[in-house]
């Protein structure tokens, strides 16, 4: 066994070794992380971290809403009943509501309970003579309304009406409608329920599983022509989930399609296309399981991007395949070709460097998963398929694209005084509109249809839920310092209704007050014997029996003496939900949360809350902060790279003038790339930037193969095959990407085939016309 | 034999329609007669027995009509609050408190049922009443009582039985038997009347029917 041969046996051994190490570690080890802070800057300011965890844990990204219509009322009623108990039997939901007042039996007896400490209308002057006098001639003309039958019972133990207080209070008249005894649209045509997933909205999983368990509990009541409308944020992720898979799916399914037709019109055999595919595979094995060994779980984002990223790796055997000779060992080329090929890995994995030393833990896996996808693909191609490949593999291969490639590249090299041209005019259009080059609007990169955006409008504006995009949060060093910071947000907040600026709110004070609040409270409760001579002095001008209030005597007397009202007296009821929701542990304190509803003045209000000491925070331009922070820090990142690209080409190919042919033409595609968008009307978002770095990764290799001296011009020829085909493959595979209805498989799509087919053309355009002396060549072959 | 049987005839044959009038007054007919009216304005003095009470409280206001469905119940004595339904919003107006609120009916389906006991008796909607209560009628044209008995378990844990009773379209008596013992009786006393429609069904207002005040949402 010769040196070579021997060293040829163990590079296949490595990488077996190798894959087979990787592949079980990954078995064993791998979990796909969906946590979205992982994409997060490490130094986010204190309203990114709260709305962070607001998206992950937060009781509004919770929130499935749910409609039931198709029927007439008291059928959808009836399905609205028997959803919500096999809801509420599952384990899926924390929390269900359809208005039924039998259900909420729990939270009427807390209420009633404690209402001498909730209620704010408990103040030392309704317990005098003349306040309960007062509060007596009220009694009795409620006696004597339509509601007297049904309040007549309370009446004894509650005069002064506090349980009636403390129910409207927590339920405003705003409330849904109410027929058959649960909740429906105004109209009538739909029932409405609202349900809390035990799954935190960024488990897109669980929200797939909490969605499939209405889907079945509704299948289950037996109602058979009723429709079931569902929306909210998890439902949305779910949807927008399952809609990008599908289409990944598919269009993945015809890009392979066309890339192995393409790939077996040129080599006329089946082995070729299927040793084509071992390095990117062994490369995409090796980048997770290095992801997974520095970072432990690999995100879901991770897989997507890095995916894409080491696409690129797909054409390393292509270089090498087809560019060799007729009877040429594969050995043979890999050695010529060797030093282009390693610029072509070496930049790639150059330019991802700079991602992995990021402090965003998401750019850093993404950096890491190029970097040794890439890598390990480079090494696979260059020592391992020499080894694997049996001799005259790809004998049957074509040799020439069927027309005079040299010539057409010739006519390219004559236009490139207009390339000049067009990218002077690309970089003004880009300059000119500098400030309108990023979408900033998350939103617009959502899958949703405008359908499901309608519907959601519709059943949040009927059932009264959050708009999930104004919170007030008011802090505090603890549990109880925090409620009573929300206490003075409650109070601004109720002038804010006053005046129209919002249409509603909620604070967890509202369903436990501080300790101080019901302190308070409990101290204007006069003693027994106090409130017994106020009350029979009341009672002396007023029509009720005396005697009749013994059982009101005893409640005060009750809630004197008794405790106050614990976050563990609310336990398995809503209340404890609302509470634990809008309460939350924060920055070493505790924050109090108040979701606002219908909001028209929110730059009056975040003055107010600026100067209550408070903070109006608005999720959707945070989270909209929050990503323009990750990519202008991706932007640094990449400028970084392109540097290290740049002198890692100089060194290279020992020539400024060389290198400078070889990136001139990749940044000259991806200003026109970019160009081309916004003429288009599209605004740059992440995914289009992720896409450009491929774009730069695959303009590079075309640069490099072009501007390869070549001895002779059947070398030639075969060189621009080579090119040709891998143009071709990574077209089909990303033009398919382009004709995607979701926004995200189509910006990278799009941005990808208009920046192979730029890079292609302007690196045939700009490449040297004759080849370098031998000299460098050589220097070049190590 | 022959007649005697003849004679019975004779007897039955003139007789018979006098009886039948007066005995097959339906709840159809009734129904028809009151949703003839367009608009009302009577006045009424409830007296209310409760156990609650050391006497019996005793309320005297005005009661206000408009097709289709709006009822107005103004107490003036012994103190100011007037409570209107208009669709499926009540609105509660205390003077003598000086408090106001707006709610939806809907939200307390034993109140709903049993504020349609006078305002459907009152359109004439049968729909309407026969949704919430079993209904049972007696006496004639000239003197009818209409008793309803809830349904609606939430209005029959509170109330056990009410009673109307008038005389053509015009509403007399309303009676509310409570499932507690508590009873409350609302005597109406003639007011105006209007719009009460031809036979051709078309309707016209033969009075003037004061604007009614604007309904606070």
């Amino acid at each position: 066994m010769s040196p070579v041969r021997g060293g040829r046996a163990a590079a296949v051994v490595i990488w077996l070794a190798l894959v087979v190490v990787c592949a079980g570690w990954l078995y064993r080890n791998l979990s796909i992380g969906a946590d979205l802070t992982v994409f997060l800057p490490p130094s986010t300011n204190a309203a990114q971290r709260i709305l962070v965890s607001q998206l992950r844990d937060g009781v509004a990204a919770r929130l499935i809403l749910i409609g039931l219509e198709g029927e007439n009322p008291p059928a959808l009623a009836q399905a609205s009943r028997e959803l919500a108990r096999r809801l509420k039997a599952g384990s899926r939901f924390g929390f269900v509501n359809n208005g039924d007042l039998a259900g909420a039996a729990k939270e009427r007896e807390l209420l009633i309970a404690y209402r001498y400490l909730v209620s704010p209308g408990v103040t030392a002057e309704r317990f005098t003579a003349a306040g309960l006098a007062a509060s007596l001639k009220e009694s009795l003309a409620l006696l004597a309304s339509p509601a007297g039958p049904f309040v007549r019972n309370s009446l004894a133990f509650d005069p002064t009406g506090e349980s009636r207080q403390v129910i409207e209070f927590l339920a405003p008249e705003s409330g849904p409608e109410i027929r058959d005894g649960v909740w429906f649209s105004r109209d009538g045509t739909r029932a409405l329920l609202v349900a809390e997933t035990v799954a935190a909205g960024f488990d897109i999983e669980g929200q797939a599983q909490a969605i499939q368990a209405i889907r079945d509990a509704l299948q289950a009541t037996g109602a058979k022509g009723i429709r079931l409308l569902l929306s909210g944020p998890g439902v949305f992720a779910a949807e927008a989930r399952a809609t990008i898979q599908s289409e990944a799916r598919w269009l993945s399914a015809v890009a392979t399609a066309l890339v192995i037709l393409i790939l077996l019109a040129v080599y006329r055999a089946l082995g070729p296309v299927f040793i084509s595919a071992l390095p990117v595979a062994s490369g995409l094995i090796m980048g997770i399981a290095a992801v997974s060994l520095l970072f432990g779980p690999v995100h879901g984002i991770t897989l997507g991007f890095g995916v894409t990223l080491i696409g690129e790796a797909v054409d390393y055997p292509s270089y090498a395949l087809i560019q060799a000779g007729r009877g040429e060992r594969l050995a043979d080329t890999l050695a010529r070709i060797g030093p282009t090929l390693r610029l072509a890995v070496l930049t790639t994995i150059f330019g991802a460097s700079a991602m992995a030393l990021s402090s965003f833990q998401g750019l850093a896996q993404l950096g890491v998963l190029a970097i040794v996808g890439v890598g390990a693909a480079g090494m696979a191609t260059r020592w391992v398929l020499p080894a694997i490949t049996p001799p005259g593999a790809a004998a049957h291969k074509v040799y020439a694209l069927p027309f005079d490639a040299r010539a057409v590249v010739e006519r390219f090299r004559k236009g490139s005084w207009l390339v000049a041209a067009l990218v002077l005019a690309a970089l003004a259009i880009v300059v000119w509109r500098h400030d309108r080059l990023w979408d900033d609007d998350l939103a617009n990169l959502s899958p949703l249809s405008e359908a499901a955006r309608t519907l959601d409008r519709a059943l949040r504006a009927e059932l009264n839920a959050p708009d999930l995009r104004h919170l007030v949060i008011a802090r505090g060093k603890d549990r109880e310092s925090a409620l009573e910071a929300s206490e003075a947000v409650a109070a601004w907040l109720r002038l804010a209704v006053e005046r129209g600026w919002i249409a509603g709110f909620d604070v967890p004070s509202n369903y436990l007050p501080s300790r101080k609040t019901q302190e308070s409270r409990r101290a204007a409760l006069p003693d027994a014997e106090m409130l017994k001579r106020n009350l029979d002095l009341a009672l002396r001008d007023s029509l009720f029996r005396e005697g009749l209030f013994a059982p009101f005597l005893e409640a005060v007397e009750r809630a004197r003496s008794g405790p106050l009202l614990q976050i563990e007296d609310l336990s398995g009821s809503a209340f404890a939900l609302k509470v634990n929701s809008l309460l939350v542990a924060a920055d070493g304190g505790y924050a109090a949360l108040a979701p606002l509803r219908g909001v028209t003045r929110a730059e009056d209000l975040a003055a107010a809350a600026r100067a209550a000491g408070h903070e109006l925070l608005d999720l959707k331009a945070e989270s909209n902060n929050l990503v323009n922070s990750y990519r202008n820090e991706s932007l640094r990142l990449i400028a970084l790279g392109l540097v290290c690209i740049a002198v890692l080409l100089a060194w290279g190919l020992r020539d400024l003038v060389a290198a400078a042919r070889v990136l001139v033409p990749v940044l000259a595609a991806v200003v026109l790339d970019v160009a081309i968008l916004l003429l288009a009307g599209h605004k740059l978002s992440l995914f289009n930037l992720v896409a450009l770095l491929l774009v730069v990764g695959i303009g590079l290799n075309y640069a490099l193969f072009f501007n390869r001296p070549v001895p002779d011009p059947e070398e030639e020829q075969r060189t621009l095959l080579s090119l040709a085909v891998c143009g071709a493959t990574t077209l089909s595979a990303f033009g398919c990407l382009a004709f995607s209805q979701t926004p995200v498989l189509r910006a990278i799509g799009v941005t990808v085939t208009l920046g192979t087919i730029l890079s292609f053309v302007i690196s045939a355009a700009l490449s040297g016309k004759e080849a370098r002396p031998k000299g460098t060549a050589k220097q070049e072959q190590n | 034999m022959k007649g005697y049987g003849k004679l019975a005839f004779l007897l039955l044959f003139l007789t018979a329609p006098a009886a039948s009038g007066a005995a097959t007054l339906t709840v159809a007919e009734l129904m028809q007669m009151l949703g003839s009216v367009e608009s009302e304005n009577a006045r009424f003095v409830e007296t209310r027995h409760s156990a609650l009470l050391k006497a019996p409280l005793v309320l005297e206001g005005t009661l206000t009509y408009r097709r289709p469905d709006r009822v107005e119940k103004h107490v003036l004595s012994p103190y100011d609050e007037r409570i209107t339904v208009e669709g499926g919003r009540l609105t509660l107006e205390n003077r003598t408190q000086n408090r106001k609120k707006t709610v939806s009916i809907s939200g307390a389906p034993g109140l709903a049922a049993l504020i349609e006991s006078v305002r459907a008796t009152r359109a004439g909607d049968l729909d309407a009443l026969q949704r919430h209560f079993a209904l049972q009628l007696e006496g004639s044209r000239e003197q009818w009582t209409l008793t309803l008995k809830p349904l609606d378990a939430q209005l029959a844990r509170y109330v056990s039985q009410l009673a109307l009773s008038g005389s053509d379209a015009r509403i007399g008596r309303i009676t509310v038997e409570e499932a507690g013992g508590d009873r409350s009786v609302m005597e109406i006393s003639a007011g105006t009347s209007s719009g009460e429609r031809a036979p051709s069904g078309k309707s016209f207002r033969s009075l003037p029917v004061p604007p009614a005040p604007p309904v606070v949402q």
